[in-house]
């Protein structure tokens, strides 16, 4: 029996080990070594140093944040308005979704298309209708281009908070807030006591799943601006991709990985662990 | 909420949905010299199919599609193959105290490793053993992004399968396997197949490691295909969004037969949709 279960979970674990923990204990190895090949801290001692690598840090934060919080907004919103729609429920559904549904890339190509400032198609209407596009450069410039990428984050994302709230929204009984409709309550007090912490599981969950995948965030950047101009967009995927990748300075990359990897486990550990104390 | 606003927000939020998904499909059907005419021209333009030719006979882009197809196909069936045993494993025979949950996490962790944090090491492994710029070296990489996946939506599968039916058949006479190939498979097959097409859509979508593991078209995928039509001299728009609309397809045509699962899909298995 014993030999039963280990022998039919083995492959997949030996697979995902020789995936996941291997290259993690290769990387330390890496990290250990200087360009020259030779043993050394070097690597870990420029961490403390570098400011570009701080900077993407605080960058990623910042990023992670504001997507999340605006897409949990929004998705709240869309799934209660979608929610209390009589006739065409499924379609409005399905038209939200589709945006997510894209590949990364994809989706990043559509915005170059639309924020070009000379001949994209967002100042080109703008224009049409007498505003002045001159000074609107979204992912260009300095300025904007953070609320520019962040946006097509939104605009990619929110879809996703969306789906799993109506899911969540769906699964509460109707009983409790028709009583409470009889008694006289107010539909904002409706939601505020009874449909919120009802809901509050899901909720958590999403922001988990969301938080999780925003950490991650390349593809997007990565065609949209690269991580300009000058230093505006770079988050920590896309650092530590141009360490490696640009300039072959693996054993720089891979301690900053190693670092990456602390902080989100730790991040992770953290949201975990408010999840099960609010939710129980 | 009133019944005018509620489909005034609605539209709303439909418009900005779908808009960008439509000027996309505009781009790549219009002559270079509507593409960016000011005003922008919504409807009003003579379609053509030229980037489309373009990118599947000028450009290699017929390659492309044939590399995201082998690589999306081929990890899926590989995930499926390794992680269902693994999910049977762990929902259905004994494990002692609450082993099978701390694996069960242990596994779910991997699916959360940002994939920042292995595509060093990976590539200095794959380089070592002569992978790079192969598409075999994609379908390891994906086959571990995936079986996470695989083994968490399985085992939601499975957990829905009363367990007396497949003691019975073990009663009868039938081993472990065969339980698992004439019991439990057909009856979690709409499971097997929505959890196939997540898989798919995430290796066909996949940009990072593509990146970095693939250099030429012989193993070059659809999303490093468009990427790469942005050059240092000039962005063939065309082209792209030509690709980009042929990308997009294959994804919408799938998600409508996972419909159903799709909160669980994207949700792990946690949230029943």
């Amino acid at each position: 029996m014993a030999r039963r279960r280990i022998l039919w979970i083995l492959p997949a674990m030996v697979v995902l080990v020789s995936l996941s923990i291997y290259p993690i204990l290769f990387s330390l190895k890496v990290s250990f070594t200087n360009q020259q090949g030779d043993w050394s801290l070097s690597n870990y001692s420029r961490i403390f140093a570098d400011h570009l690598l701080h900077v993407s840090i605080i960058q990623t934060i910042l990023y992670v944040t504001v997507a999340l919080v605006i897409e949990l907004g929004l998705g709240l919103f869309f799934a209660l308005v979608i929610d209390s729609m009589g006739r065409g429920k499924y379609f409005f559904r399905a038209g939200f979704l589709a945006p997510m549904l894209l590949p990364p890339v994809v989706a990043a190509v559509i915005w170059r298309l639309i924020y070009n400032p000379e001949f994209g198609v967002l100042n080109n209407t703008l224009k049409f209708f007498g505003f002045a596009t001159k000074n609107l450069t979204w992912t260009s410039g300095e300025g904007s281009a953070m609320a520019s990428v962040i946006l097509v984050d939104i605009w990619e994302w929110t879809p996703f908070m969306f789906l799993l709230i109506s899911a969540g929204l769906q699964a509460i009984p109707g009983e409790p807030c028709e009583a409470a409709k009889m008694d006289g309550a107010s539909s904002l007090r409706i939601f505020k006591d009874i449909i919120l912490p009802l809901l509050k599981p899901t909720l958590f969950l999403a922001i988990l799943l969301r938080a999780m995948d925003l950490l991650r965030i390349f593809d997007q950047i990565w065609i949209l601006t690269q991580g300009g101009p000058g230093l505006a967009t770079e988050t920590v995927s896309l650092y530590i991709y141009r360490t490696a990748f640009r300039f072959f300075n693996f054993g720089y990359a891979a301690s900053m990985s190693l670092l990456c990897l602390i902080l989100v486990t730790v991040f992770a550990k953290n949201l975990f662990g408010m999840m099960k104390m609010k939710v129980a | 909420m009133k019944k005018g606003a509620v489909y005034i927000f609605g539209g709303l939020g439909l418009l900005f949905s779908l808009a960008p998904l439509y000027w996309l499909l505009t781009i790549s059907l219009k002559k270079e010299v509507d593409q960016f005419a000011s005003p922008p021209l919504w409807i009003h333009f003579t379609p053509t199919f030229e980037h489309f030719i373009n990118a599947f006979e000028v450009k290699q882009f017929g390659k492309y599609l044939f590399n995201s197809c082998i690589v999306a196909t081929a990890s899926t069936i590989m995930a499926l193959l390794l992680g269902i045993p693994a999910a049977y494993s762990l929902s259905r025979l004994k494990w002692p105290r609450n082993q099978a949950e701390k694996i069960g996490f242990w596994i779910l962790s991997n699916r959360f490793l940002p994939p920042i944090i292995t595509i060093v090491p990976l590539f200095l492994m794959m380089r070592s053993v002569g992978l790079l710029d192969s598409p075999i070296a994609l379908i390891i990489v994906y086959v571990g992004f995936n079986l996470p996946f695989v083994i968490w939506m399985m085992q939601t599968f499975i957990r829905e399968i009363p367990t007396e039916l497949d003691e019975a058949a073990r009663v009868d006479g039938d081993s472990y396997l065969g339980a698992l190939i004439r019991i439990i498979l057909p009856l979690a097959a709409p499971g097997v197949a929505a959890t196939a097409i997540f898989c798919l859509i995430i290796a066909w979508n996949e940009f990072l490691f593509a990146l970095v593991l693939t250099q030429t078209e012989a193993s070059m995928t659809l999303p490093i295909g468009i990427a790469s039509q942005v050059t240092q001299y000039e962005i063939r728009w065309g082209i792209m969004s030509a690709a980009g609309t042929v990308a997009m397809i294959p994804v919408f045509v799938f998600s409508l037969f996972v419909q159903k699962y799709l909160v669980r899909g994207l949700s792990m298995g946690a949230v029943k949709g």
